[in-house]
């Protein structure tokens, strides 16, 4: 019953204008899921933590499903995870069937969104439960796995590691909490700065800045230049959509949005490996692929179903391990802080309502984007053509308000978003990786905390091996990601030798 | 004899130090690792440099840099001036509106490539209204923090 009042005109309402936000953000280009949730965090601040939720949620699957209308439209993924549908959405529109290739994409956005959300609820739950056992031991080691398949799925494995390392260097600096056993002391920084970094750097003006502000100076520095060099494609006339367009597409869709979920639930692994790997997939199993790539709904059917299944998979290790699946969930640890929840194992059998609300968010989310985009997809089409000039400025004015609000007005906040947005550029620029900086920022002072207690404990370093069979089965996986991840360089290696 | 070899692996922390503990081997980590970058990439990494040295000269390369160095210069004056206006209007989130006014029209200015009257019209409406309407929302109705 306690649930059923949390189900109010306002928690719908919130869900709805969440996803057409989240919409409008991923249909234009450069605009992600992440800076969605990013932007419009400050206004959950007025809300409690159901309210609060339900518009982030909102945000996060009109976002991701945003994405697809400028890849169909100018050939631009709006979101990474869209990458895939430009290969046939965009050939569609070309030939006059730009809606009903948009319409395909949602139909198979909201089946991919609702499967993963009736994972999420069927399998959060028992990891959870499987990770309450986890003693400081496995606690470190699961952080180390999450880091380990992060770095390996990078496109530079060296680097990936670096950032996620960097990130956790990042999380140390302040003081060493004597709430979580430690002495007080403050470490990494000059006297000086104590003033300002004696609780280190805040999360989510770090987020803010990396994906909010980064984002403006990297189209700043390309000047907003259309990149299509052409306008959208008109949806007026062109071929109409029938739903007998997915006969036979079931297998499709359960294969896609099941990597699109496995992907989601590995820690870091962001929508657009979702998507290629779901659509190459799609190419190597299904009986005629030969059209794939030239216009064929088999094509965007595997997109949309993969990356929009990203979204309750994402929320998976968030919701039972506390570590977040992609950036987007990395924002949503902050949005929990804020309001005083701790994720992790123990988040849902203490606060099930707001578990079983999540869900329902979630599925509503999907019902509701399906049905804003499938009515209203013509003047969804014409975000793409919102200046830049116009949004930028009220984007970077709405990351003050973020930054600022978050500690309850702390200026400096507002310069960590500065420092960080700046930072994200030059990391843009030489190559660092940011889904594992940021989830090494997130995870790190855990880390900490976890492996000086289990020295603290044991005081014996053979401990991280042998605590338990958990413990070694976690080393096992480590070890299998590195393999995998050599596996993949040199596989990646030969390929250009054997094409040539 | 196995006992031998596993005190090897014995390590204590003194609690007057335990806050460098951690931080000192990640520093060795990340010490390490950048090591092995210079080292992989090193015929990289001068050339690299030089480049962008010049792409951030003008010299080589497509940089916007009245666009790029302006928002940055706009965006650390936005921040500055707001932290110094908030000391005359505290709690009340004047100085972020009056601020967010300036900074949202000069940024729209330096964004737009053709100025037109018209397109001059619609970016002080929108510098005018837009934080005009977050303040009231955000400071007003909702109660949120603002400078």
């Amino acid at each position: 019953m306690d649930i059923l009042s949390h189900l109010t005109p306002m928690f719908f309402g919130l869900i709805a204008a969440g996803t057409l936000i989240g919409i409008i953000f991923g249909a234009i280009p450069g605009m992600t899921a992440t800076m969605a949730v990013a932007v419009c965090l400050p206004l959950t601040y007025a809300f409690g933590l159901e309210n609060g939720i339900a518009l982030l949620l909102g945000l996060y699957v009109g976002g991701i499903s945003g994405g697809m209308v400028p890849a169909v439209l100018i050939n631009i993924p709006g979101t990474p995870s869209s990458i895939t549908t430009t290969f046939d959405g965009y050939p569609m529109a070309k030939r006059g069937e730009g809606e009903r290739a948009l319409k395909i994409g949602i139909v198979a956005s909201v089946f991919g969104g609702l499967f993963s959300a009736a994972v999420l609820f069927f399998f959060a739950p028992v990891l959870a439960d499987f990770a309450i056992k986890f003693s400081y031991v496995e606690k470190f080691l699961i952080i180390l796995l999450a880091l380990t398949v992060i770095a390996s799925l990078c496109s530079n494995m060296l680097m990936g590691v670096f950032s996620g390392v960097l990130g956790v260097w990042l999380s140390l600096i302040g003081t060493y909490s004597i709430t979580e056993g430690g002495n007080g002391e403050t470490r990494l920084m000059f006297d000086f700065m104590e003033y300002y970094l004696i609780d280190g750097f805040s999360l989510l003006p770090v987020l803010i800045g990396i994906f909010g502000l980064t984002t403006v100076l990297l189209d700043a520095e390309k000047g907003f230049k259309d990149e299509t060099g052409q306008g959208p494609i008109s949806l007026k006339g062109g071929a109409k959509f029938k739903f007998n367009v997915f006969k036979g597409q079931l297998l499709n869709l359960v294969r896609s949005s099941s990597i699109g979920t496995f992907v989601g639930i590995l820690p870091g692994v962001g929508g657009s490996a979702a998507s290629v790997l779901a659509y190459s997939q799609e190419k190597n199993f299904s009986r005629d692929s030969s059209q794939m790539g030239k216009g064929a709904p088999q094509g965007i059917v595997s997109s949309e179903s993969s990356n929009n299944a990203l979204t309750g998979g994402a929320l998976v290790p968030l919701l039972s391990l506390g570590i977040p699946g992609d950036s987007t969930t990395a924002i949503l640890i902050g949005a929990f802080t804020l309001q005083g929840i701790q994720v992790g194992p123990l988040f849902i059998g203490n606060n099930i309502n707001t578990w079983y609300l999540m869900i329902i968010a979630l599925l509503a989310a999907n019902v509701l984007m399906f049905g804003i985009m499938y009515f209203a997809i013509r003047h969804i089409a014409k975000v793409i053509e919102v200046p830049k000039y116009i949004l930028y400025p009220l984007i970077i004015m709405m990351c003050v308000v973020g930054a600022y609000a978050i500690n309850y007005g702390i200026m400096f906040d507002v310069w960590t978003l500065l420092i960080f947005g700046i930072f994200g550029w030059v990391a843009h620029k030489i190559g660092l990786e940011t889904v594992p900086l940021i989830i090494g920022f997130i995870l790190g002072k855990s880390a900490e905390v976890y492996f000086v207690k289990s020295i603290e404990s044991y005081g014996n370093l053979s401990i991280f091996f042998t605590k338990s069979p958990i413990a070694m089965f976690l080393w096992v996986l480590i070890a299998i990601s590195l393999a995998f991840a050599i596996y993949l360089r040199l596989r990646n290696r030969r390929q250009p030798t054997v094409e040539s | 004899m196995e006992s031998q070899w596993l005190s090897l692996l014995d390590v204590s922390i003194d609690f007057d130090q335990s806050h460098l503990f951690f931080p000192r081997i990640v520093t060795w980590i990340l010490v390490i690792l950048l090591a092995m970058i210079v080292i992989t990439r090193y015929r990289l990494l001068v050339p690299g440099l030089k480049r962008a040295g010049r792409v951030l000269a003008g010299r080589e390369g497509e940089f916007d840099h009245k666009r790029f160095f302006g928002t940055l210069a706009l965006t650390t004056a936005y921040f500055y001036l707001m932290s110094v206006l908030s000391d005359v209007f505290p709690n009340t989130g004047y100085s972020f509106l009056i601020m967010s006014v300036v900074f949202v029209f000069l940024l729209s200015l330096l964004y737009v490539e053709h100025l037109t009257r018209r397109l001059f019209v619609i970016l002080v409406l929108n510098a005018l209204i837009a934080p005009a309407l977050a303040w009231y929302v955000l400071a007003q109705l909702f109660r949120i923090t603002l400078p």
